[in-house]
This record gives structure tokens, C-alpha cells and sequence, in this order.
């Protein structure tokens, strides 16, 4: 199975590789009397699928070989990251750091009507190499879950009033109890114990992420596919409205995501080798602002 | 390393912060804004205002990191 897929994504690098060359080979040949920025939403366009397909190969790989892999160290450290979804985390930011500043000024740029010192096409250009690598994360991500079954980030089905009184417990105080009389949560109830995630991660950022991502990716395409589709005008507009929502909404989660695993120094680790620090865990009174995700930084899953 | 990560972190929330200062005075300046209507210009204003308080709280974690003595651990 894992030489299957090992080909698979041979064949989807050697395919990717061939259409890129096409692509540029075709851009740059200089037969349409195109400007700089029309010529690369179509690279951009004619890329993607090569993206994406290579995206969900690459995911494929890395879950065929994510069950083998031991849970538990011997110095009690938890697996919480395989080396794939650590690629791609970092893949995934790279495109963030490329596409957000550029998508930025983009809006600003045209909302304060200024022009920026260089070509806007560059500033597209840039843009587009960030949705790219944005794109091909995405495919990745979704198939890696697909074939390693990890569905860990996810809340469970008939679960969700135990994550939410769980989500409490890692709340400040005066906002848990005013959250917990808004959702009707008996907070006398014991909290559940965390797993590898913390309740946190499971019930707001996890589900928000795939929001936000969903919809930036969507009105993307349909954005980028006017170039080869026609799209009516008014789907037009409201997917550009979306576009710069979702992009305001990810703005707002890359701070949140920073501040949430900075004051959580494990998770910053753990996003770098894969491994929760059992000892780091347990000497950092840092695992939330109270005591109920203790067990999320030291990785027993319940 | 917990510090360096803190100071990038920092760097980061404040260009934030600065770029919300841009979108809460585009709310009120902007000619284009204004041309598309209240929607365009309060969605410049609550998007502002939004991105300053997120970057504060992060800016806020950041110094709390940098000022602490546990933040000088390193890993």
C-alpha cells in the first residue's frame, strides 16, 4: 500500500512538474498579447489543478504511513503531530505569510486609493504563489485524513455538551460562567479530561479554521475561474465581499492561533517536533488558564 | 527561543494594530468606501476594531512572555 501510494505521488510530482513547464513554457512564449497581471491569473488558474492533485497524493503518503507510528515515547512524551501534518502546518503558513499581507494590500490599496511602490501585478504574483501552496495544503490535509483515519481534532458525534462544559473549565472564569448561562451548561457537572487536544482547539479553532478556509478557498475559485468561466456579476461581487470577509476573519484567527500557543509553550514544540514534552508539560503551569487541560499537554486521551 | 518567538509575535500584532488604525480611518475618509455605502464603511469599522482587539490581546500575551521569569526558558 505505501508503494502504491509512494508512486502516486511520484506520478503526481512527475504530472505537476510537466504542467508547470507547460504552463510558464506557454506564458512566456509571448502568443497572447496579454499584460503581466492577466498572464498570471491564468498560470494561477491552469496550476491548480496540478495543486491540488499533488496535494491530495502527498496527503495519501503521509497517511499511509501515520498509523505505524508509536503514540508514546519512553520519556512519556505524546505524540501530537506526524511529520506530515508538521510539513504541511508550515507549508500552509508560508502560503498565509505570502497571501495575507498581499490580499491585504490589495483591499487597503484600493479602499485608501494608493498605489504601491511596486508593480501591482508583483503584488498578484505573490499572491497567487500563496494561494497555491494554500491550495495544495488544503487537498493534502483532507486526504491525510482521509487515509490515516486521525479524526482527533474533531468533536465526536452525540459529544459536543461534554466538550462545551470542557471548554468551560479552560475559560476564564467570568466568561465560562456567563457562556455556561447563555448554552444552558450545569457547571456543578464534572469536566471531562482533554485528549491530545485541548477542548479549546476542538470546539473554537479547529471548526473556525475549516470555516474560514472553506470560505476563503470557495470564493477564490470562483474569483480565480472568471478566466475561464463565465461567472454573472453579481456572484461575482458577492464572492469578492466573502473573499475579503474571510480574509479579515483569518487575519483575526492567525492572532488568536499566535496568542493561544504562545502562553502554551508545548504546543509550540509540539508543532516543531511532533512531540508533546511530558516533563515541560507538567512544569509549565501553562496549559490553560485553569486547570482542566492539564491532561491535553500531557496527552492522555480519554 | 520562547522570547524570540515573542518578539516576532509582537512585531506581528503591532503591524496589526497598525493596519486596523487604516481600516477604522477608512471607515470614516475613504472616497471609495463612502461610494459603496454604510455597509462598506462599517464593515472598514468593525473589522478595525476587531483586528486591534485581537492584536492587543496578543501583544498584551506577548509582553506578558517577555516580562516573566519562565519566559527565558528555552526549548
Amino acid at each position: 500500500m505505501r508503494i502504491l501510494t509512494l508512486l502516486l505521488v511520484l506520478a503526481g510530482l512527475g504530472l505537476a512538474v510537466a504542467g508547470v513547464a507547460t504552463i510558464l513554457g506557454q506564458a512566456s512564449a509571448g502568443a497572447q498579447p496579454w499584460s503581466n497581471e492577466l498572464s498570471d491569473n491564468f498560470v494561477f488558474i491552469k496550476a491548480m489543478p496540478f495543486a491540488l492533485a499533488l496535494g491530495v497524493a502527498v496527503g495519501l503518503l503521509g497517511g499511509s504511513g501515520a498509523r505505524r507510528r508509536a503514540a508514546t515515547r519512553t520519556d512519556g512524551s505524546v505524540r501530537r503531530f506526524s511529520r506530515t501534518s508538521i510539513l504541511l502546518h508550515w507549508l500552509i503558513t508560508l502560503g498565509f505569510v505570502l497571501a495575507l499581507p498581499t490580499g491585504i494590500w490589495q483591499y487597503l490599496g484600493g479602499i485608501l486609493d494608493v498605489t504601491a511602490p511596486v508593480p501591482l501585478y508583483t503584488i498578484y504574483r505573490f499572491h497567487y504563489i500563496g494561494a497555491t501552496l494554500i491550495l495544495f495544503c488544503l487537498a493534502a490535509f483532507l486526504s491525510y485524513s482521509w487515509m490515516s483515519g486521525d479524526r482527533s481534532l474533531l468533536v465526536p458525534r452525540g459529544q459536543w455538551s461534554s466538550h462545551l462544559r470542557g471548554l468551560m473549565e479552560e475559560l476564564p472564569r467570568s466568561i465560562a460562567r456567563r457562556l455556561a448561562g447563555l448554552l444552558g451548561i450545569d457547571l456543578r457537572e464534572p469536566a471531562p479530561a482533554a485528549g491530545r487536544f485541548t477542548f479549546y482547539e476542538k470546539v473554537v479553532s479547529f471548526p473556525s479554521w475549516s470555516f474560514v478556509l472553506t470560505l476563503i478557498t470557495l470564493t477564490g475559485l470562483v474569483k480565480a475561474g472568471r478566466f475561464v468561466v463565465e461567472v454573472p456579476g453579481l456572484v461575482l461581487f458577492i464572492s469578492s465581499t466573502l473573499h475579503v470577509t474571510a480574509m479579515v476573519l483569518i487575519i483575526l484567527k492567525v492572532l488568536d492561533h499566535l496568542r493561544y500557543t504562545i502562553a502554551r509553550w508545548p504546543l509550540m514544540v509540539a508543532i516543531t517536533t511532533g512531540w508533546l514534552p511530558a516533563r515541560r508539560a507538567a512544569d509549565e503551569p501553562i496549559a490553560a488558564e485553569r486547570s482542566g487541560s492539564a491532561a491535553a499537554l500531557h496527552g492522555s486521551d480519554t | 527561543m520562547r522570547q524570540l518567538v515573542a518578539v516576532l509575535a509582537l512585531l506581528w500584532a503591532l503591524a496589526n494594530i497598525v493596519m486596523s488604525f487604516f481600516f477604522i480611518t477608512g471607515a470614516f475618509t475613504a472616497t471609495t468606501a463612502a461610494k459603496e455605502g454604510l455597509l462598506a464603511q462599517f464593515s472598514l469599522l468593525g473589522g478595525g476594531m476587531l483586528i486591534a482587539a485581537f492584536g492587543l490581546l496578543l501583544a498584551w500575551e506577548c509582553s506578558r512572555v517577555l516580562t516573566s521569569r519562565g519566559g527565558s526558558s528555552s526549548s
